[in-house]
């Protein structure tokens, strides 16, 4: 079965939604098991659709994005994979295999942009310097048709093109150069931590900085522990005051925060 | 007490809203749009703020009524482009706080303290509900529904899956800003207590992140006769785990202070990053 240009816009237009989805909007309509009868109905093989996207939800469940670790992005993945079943006719473990390359090519691709769009911080630092709200509010409209026009070519080119061609795109990366943006890209937060202490750290704060170091780096304490024990430091530090009423304000101050 | 001494020395020399009287109230629909916009959190994602830019984005018509002197909306936007990640299931208890502090013109830095010390422990408990619970959860029930050929299971799905994350984005919204406001008598009356408070806290987080957030390891291994040394693994993580993200921070941190640019410290990052990979210590 061959599919129509017509059609491969529409799975283009598919990814650019549902890879706005997987950060924006959140309404997870972006899963295999509601994408992939998607592209069913738009390759006009609903059923098919239905169940392939039944069975790629049970190989992403697995793969959830924890703790920074980006698994082969899903929507690519999903879309291309679908299709591919759905045209050749064959299991969805073999549509996979078609699809993982383009999908583990966006999910770096996308580790790209978020370096590059680092870049967009100082307008918008301008924006706000100009308290120009229009701005700030063009800047995350910008940014996402950025994305989403990215998901479009990805899901696009090997469909239209064939995933056997399109794959010579996934070789003309540059894949060092890729990849120690991927370095910088873990980097990066280091640059909005220094300035977010530019403003923030004062000489007596210093101590409580290295108390926060001291427990992810050595006692590896998940972040809401080492809140709760700052605020209990916090709290230490209240009840030194000799004001009186000091405890009914402490009670009253949790709640506030 | 000293540390009283210093936080009147602070007081003065940070900056502090010129209004001083308590915001405009904002109503349900305020706290609505605020929670439908916090749904564009992550537009802007990058490595550098991370969420900082999309959650100016969801709070800012609500600073507009809030801040209507033009130097004081200019003060919140400029501390609320800042670094900035929490989970984006739950933002909307933080920014319903938020909202509550910047109606009763706590300090920028205080309110931004507050939101890294709310917002950053978010990100477990988020990830344990959505990722670990609700997805696994709908997402099974689906499949199977749908591996029988069934649409039912893409339906059911979607409408359980955001009928939880719905009714919490936009609960938690409005259970927060009421919190907050009912909180600020009390925040207003201890306006320095409440900056000093926050400072710890938020300060203690910013050292767990660091260690978290910030990646960079060495790939250098040393041959000595017969041994081979791992820089990283055998040395680096037995000292002091994250010993180069925090090197690098604090590096980033003087050139900072010594007026470097966003700008020039996100070029000289991607050109470290590069330069460290084609040399293959990074």
């Amino acid at each position: 079965m061959e599919i129509t240009l017509i059609q491969s816009l529409m799975l283009g237009i598919l990814a650019f939604f549902a890879g706005l989805d997987l950060f924006n909007g959140l309404t997870h309509f972006h899963r295999p098991v509601v994408l992939g009868p998607l592209v069913g109905l738009i390759l006009g093989d609903f059923q098919t659709g239905i169940i392939i996207g039944g069975s790629l939800e049970l190989v992403w469940m697995g793969l959830a994005p924890l703790a920074g670790a980006q698994p082969p992005n899903v929507i690519i993945g999903t879309i291309v994979g679908t299709a591919f079943a759905i045209t050749t006719g064959v299991e969805a473990t073999q549509a996979i295999a078609v699809a993982v390359p383009f999908a583990v090519a966006v999910q770096m691709g996308i580790t790209f942009m978020f370096s590059l769009s680092s870049f967009l911080m100082s307008k918008a630092d301008k924006y706000a310097e100009d308290v120009n709200c229009r701005g700030i509010d063009m800047i995350n409209y910008g940014a996402m048709t950025l994305l989403g026009t990215f998901y479009f070519l990805w899901a696009f080119l090997p469909i239209y093109f064939g995933a056997e061609h399109a794959k010579g795109f996934v070789e003309m990366l540059p894949e060092d150069l890729m990849s120690g943006l991927g370095v910088a890209g873990g980097m990066m937060p280091a640059v909005g931590f220094a300035i977010l202490m530019k403003i923030m750290m004062k000489n007596n704060y210093i101590p409580y900085f290295i108390i926060g170091f001291i427990a992810a780096a050595w006692l590896e304490m998940p972040v809401i522990a080492i809140a709760a024990g700052a605020t209990a430091i916090a709290l230490i530090d209240f009840m030194k005051k000799p004001e009186v009423a000091v405890s009914t304000q402490k009670e009253e101050f949790e709640d506030g925060i | 007490m000293e540390s009283n001494k210093n936080i009147v020395v602070e007081s003065v020399e940070d900056s502090v809203y010129e209004d001083q009287s308590i915001g405009v109230e904002l109503t349900k629909k305020d706290i609505n749009i605020m929670a439908f916009r916090s749904l564009f959190l992550q537009a802007s994602f990058n490595y550098e703020r991370m969420q900082g830019c999309g959650w100016l984005y969801g709070l800012l018509p609500s600073l507009q009524k809030i801040h209507t002197n033009k130097n004081d909306l200019r003060r919140s936007m400029k501390g609320h482009l800042g670094f900035f990640n929490t989970h984006p299931f739950l933002v909307t208890f933080v920014m319903g706080i938020i909202l509550a502090m910047e109606r009763s013109k706590q300090d920028p830095t205080s309110i931004n303290n507050t939101k890294i010390a709310v917002g950053a422990p978010l990100g477990g408990i988020g990830d344990a509900m959505f990722w670990l619970t609700l997805l696994p959860i709908c997402g099974g029930i689906g499949a199977s529904m749908a591996l029988q050929g069934s649409i039912m299971g893409a339906v059911f799905f979607i409408i359980l899956f955001n009928v939880v994350h719905l009714s919490l984005r936009f609960g938690l919204a409005h259970f927060a800003y009421k919190m907050g406001v009912n909180a600020i008598p009390l925040i207003k009356s201890n306006t320095k207590k409440v900056a000093h408070a926050a400072s710890i806290v938020g300060l203690t987080v910013i050292g767990a992140l660091v260690a978290t957030y910030v990646r960079l390891v060495t790939t250098v291994e040393i041959t000595a006769g017969e041994a081979l040394v791992k820089i990283q693994d055998d040395v680096i993580d037995k000292l002091m785990p994250a010993f180069f993200p925090l090197m690098y921070t604090l590096l980033m941190y003087t050139l900072v202070k010594k007026g470097w640019s966003p700008l020039k410290l996100i070029a000289f990052t991607m050109v470290f990053g590069v330069a460290g990979k084609f040399a293959g210590i990074l």
